[in-house]
C-alpha cells in the first residue's frame, strides 16, 4: 500500500532531460534487436522508428506508479498498433511495469508476452488491440469515464500512419473533436510504412494534420526522434480544450543506419544482421563497439 | 390537419408498427434501466441515434451526465463501451439487433468478450419484425452472440421478464446481449412478478405428447399452439428459454420424458435457440424426434409482423404442423 496521495505521484513530465531520454531512447533501441534476434520473430522497423516516442511517453509524460499499475488514476496508453512489442515490452521493462527477466519467454508457446500484446501480460497492458482500427475508441472510453469522475488521469492512443486507413478510426475522430475531449492525445507514428510497401503505394492518407483538424482536433506535425519537440508538443496538448493529434514522422530503422529507411513490415534479424545492428547502435552511442 | 407553420401536431414515426387501436406503449424496457441505474451509478447508457426507438429518452432525460450519444457509429460504440467498462462503468450500449451485433461484431469480440468486459449489449427489432426490409432484419444475431466465448445471450418475453432480465443483467458480471422486442402497446397484460433468472427456463405448460422450447415472441406463439393441439387431444410442454446461452441443462431431463422436442425462435434456424438445443440433446444422447421452427436459410423482406411470421414460418400453424409430422414420422 501507499501513503502517496493520488495526485502526487510523478506529475508530468517526469522529466524533460533531453541527453537522457535520448540515452534511454538508444538503450531501448538495443533492446528491440535483442528481444526479436533469438526468435526473428517480432517488429524490427517499426520498434526502431518509435523508440524515441515510446522512451519519451513511459520516461516523461505518462503518470503511473511501477508499484501500484492499478492506480485509479494513473494516465492510460494504448498501443492501437498492437504488433509493435519489441519497443513496447522493452520499454515496459525498463520503467519497471513487467519484469525484465520474464521477458525472455517473448514470443515463447504459453508466454503472455505475445506478439501483438494482450492483457495476459497484465493491468500495463490496457486493452487488448491489434485489431487495427479499435484503440481510439477505447480511449475515448477511457477518456469519458476519467472526464465524469474529474479525475486528472489522461489517455494516450498511439497507432501507425497505415491504421487511419480503418473507418472505425475516424468514426472515433470525428465524435472525439465533436465531444472536446481535452484529456485525449492521439500519436500518429506516422513511419510511412504498412504491410505492402509504402503508404502511397497502397492507399495514401495524407494530409493526415488537416483531416484531424476538420474533425475538430488541435493538430501539431513534429520529427518523432526531436526528443525536445515532441515533450514541447506533448505540454502543449496538455493545456488544450480539444483533443490533441500529434503527427510524429518517423523512420523506420531509425538509429540502425544500415536499416534505417528500409520499408519492410515484417524484417527478420538473423544473428550478422543482429550483431551489426547492435554494433552501430554503440558506435552512435559513442560506446565503442561491444 | 396541420395549420400555417404549426408543427406541434405532427407526429413522428418511431419504426416500429403499432396497431392504430392499440395503447400507449409503456417502455418497460426504458423504466427499467432507469430503475437499475438508480440502484448503480456505475451504469451508463449509449445509443447511436436510436434513443426513441431504444426508449433511452428516459434514461437521457434522467441522467443527462450518464448519457452519451456517439452518433450513427455502432463500432465506434462498442470500443468506447469497452473503454469505459475498464474504467469501472457499466455501459449499456443500444441499437436495433442487426446493427448492435453484426455491425461491429469484431469490436463485441475484442472489447467486450475476449475481456469479459462489463457491456450489456442490447437490441431492439428482433428477427422479422420491421417493415424496413432487410437491411434491419436480425436473423442471426443469436448465432453470432452465442459464439462468442464469455457471452450470455438472452431474449425474455413479456414485461415481468424484461424487467426482471434488465436487473439481471446490471447484476451479471460480465458481458450480456439482450434481444428485446421493443413494447408496442399490443403487450398482453403479464404479471408484475417474475420468476426470470440467467440461465434458468420456465416451464410454462406440461403435457406428455412433446417439449415446445421457444425464446422471445415465439414463447406466445407456441403457447397458442399448445392450446390448439390441446383441443385435439395433444398435450405439450412448453418452456420458455429466454437465456439462450448458457442453456439451461435441465432441458435434457425434461426433454427424456417426451417423444419429441420442436424449438422454435424469430431468428435463423442456424445458430441460434434451435441449435443450441439440438447440440445440447444431442450430446446428451437424448433419443427424441427434433424440429427447428425458424426462418429458414433465406433473407426475408420488409412487411407487417403478422404477414412475415405466417410468410416465413414463425407461425402457430408452422408450429402445429410441425408437431404433427413429427408424430407421423415416429408412426411409421
Amino acid at each position: 500500500m501507499h501513503d502517496r496521495a493520488s495526485g502526487d505521484r510523478q506529475p508530468a513530465p517526469r522529466t524533460t532531460d533531453v541527453e537522457e531520454l535520448a540515452r534511454i531512447a538508444r538503450s531501448l533501441r538495443r533492446d528491440v534487436i535483442n528481444l526479436v534476434a533469438p526468435t526473428g520473430q517480432g517488429y524490427v522497423q517499426q520498434g526502431l522508428g518509435a523508440a524515441d516516442l515510446f522512451a519519451i511517453l513511459y520516461f516523461s509524460e505518462l503518470r503511473l506508479d511501477p508499484l501500484d499499475p492499478e492506480w485509479p488514476d494513473r494516465d492510460r496508453f494504448l498501443l492501437s498498433t498492437a504488433h509493435n512489442t519489441a519497443i513496447f515490452y522493452a520499454t515496459l521493462a525498463a520503467r519497471g511495469l513487467v519484469d525484465r527477466e520474464a521477458l525472455h519467454s517473448y514470443c515463447g508457446d504459453g508466454s503472455p508476452f505475445e506478439i501483438n500484446a494482450s492483457e495476459r501480460v497484465g493491468t500495463v497492458i490496457e486493452a487488448t488491440l491489434g485489431s487495427l482500427g479499435q484503440g481510439l475508441s477505447v480511449g475515448i472510453g477511457m477518456a469519458l469515464a476519467a472526464r465524469r469522475r474529474r479525475s486528472p488521469a489522461r489517455t494516450y492512443v498511439l497507432l501507425g500512419d497505415g491504421e487511419l486507413q480503418e473507418g472505425q478510426l475516424w468514426e472515433a475522430a470525428l465524435f472525439a473533436g465533436s465531444a472536446r475531449l481535452s484529456n485525449l492525445c492521439l500519436i500518429v507514428d506516422d513511419n510511412q510504412m504498412q504491410v505492402e510497401g509504402h503508404i502511397d503505394q497502397v492507399v495514401t492518407v495524407a494530409p493526415i494534420d488537416a483531416k484531424f483538424a476538420a474533425f475538430g482536433w488541435s493538430v501539431e506535425t513534429v520529427d518523432g526522434h526531436d526528443i525536445s519537440a515532441l515533450l514541447a508538443g506533448l505540454e502543449r496538448a496538455r493545456g488544450r480544450e480539444r483533443p490533441t493529434c500529434l503527427v510524429a514522422r518517423t523512420l523506420a530503422g531509425k538509429g540502425v543506419p544500415s536499416l534505417e529507411g528500409l520499408l519492410a513490415h515484417n524484417l527478420k534479424l538473423p544473428s550478422p544482421v543482429a550483431a551489426k545492428a547492435l554494433s552501430e547502435l554503440s558506435q552512435i552511442a559513442g560506446e565503442g563497439p561491444r | 390537419m396541420m395549420a400555417g407553420n404549426d408543427r406541434t401536431s405532427l407526429e413522428v414515426l418511431d419504426f416500429t408498427a403499432r396497431d392504430a387501436a392499440a395503447a400507449p406503449a409503456v417502455k418497460h424496457y426504458g423504466e427499467a434501466l432507469v430503475e437499475a441505474a438508480r440502484r448503480d451509478p456505475r451504469i451508463v447508457c449509449l445509443t447511436a441515434d436510436l434513443t426513441l426507438p431504444t426508449e433511452t429518452d428516459l434514461f437521457r432525460d434522467t441522467f443527462p451526465e450518464r448519457f452519451h450519444q456517439v452518433g450513427i457509429a455502432e463500432a465506434n460504440m462498442v470500443g468506447i463501451a469497452g473503454g469505459l467498462a475498464r474504467c469501472g462503468e457499466i455501459p449499456f450500449v443500444h441499437s436495433f439487433c442487426v446493427f448492435a451485433t453484426r455491425r461491429c461484431y469484431d469490436q463485441i469480440a475484442m472489447q467486450v468478450a475476449y475481456p469479459r468486459a462489463n457491456v450489456k449489449i442490447v437490441g431492439v427489432i428482433p428477427g422479422l419484425t420491421t417493415l424496413l426490409g432487410v437491411s434491419h432484419q436480425a436473423i442471426d444475431d443469436l448465432a453470432l452472440m452465442r459464439a462468442l466465448p464469455n457471452m450470455t445471450v438472452i431474449e425474455p418475453c413479456g414485461q415481468g421478464d424484461v424487467r426482471a432480465a434488465v436487473a439481471a443483467a446490471a447484476a451479471h458480471e460480465g458481458p450480456v446481449y439482450l434481444r428485446l422486442k421493443r413494447a408496442d402497446g399490443s403487450d398482453e397484460p403479464a404479471p408484475a412478478t417474475s420468476d426470470f433468472r440467467i440461465g434458468k427456463m420456465q416451464v410454462l405448460r406440461r403435457g406428455a405428447d412433446g417439449l415446445l422450447v421457444a425464446c422471445g415472441m415465439m414463447v406466445a406463439i407456441a403457447l397458442r399452439a399448445a392450446e390448439t393441439l390441446a383441443r385435439e387431444g395433444i398435450s405439450l410442454t412448453v418452456v420458455d428459454m429466454s437465456t439462450v446461452k448458457p442453456l439451461d441443462p435441465e432441458l435434457v431431463a425434461l426433454a427424456r420424458t417426451v417423444p419429441l422436442v420442436v424449438a422454435a425462435e424469430n431468428h435463423s434456424i442456424i445458430g441460434g435457440l434451435g441449435s443450441a438445443v439440438a447440440e445440447l440433446l444431442l450430446e446428451e444422447g437424448v433419443d427424441v424426434a427434433f424440429r427447428r421452427v425458424g426462418v429458414g436459410d433465406t433473407f426475408a423482406e420488409g412487411g407487417s409482423t403478422g404477414y412475415l411470421f405466417e410468410k416465413y414460418g414463425l407461425s402457430e400453424r408452422a408450429i402445429i404442423d410441425t408437431i404433427k409430422s413429427l408424430r407421423q414420422r415416429r408412426r411409421r
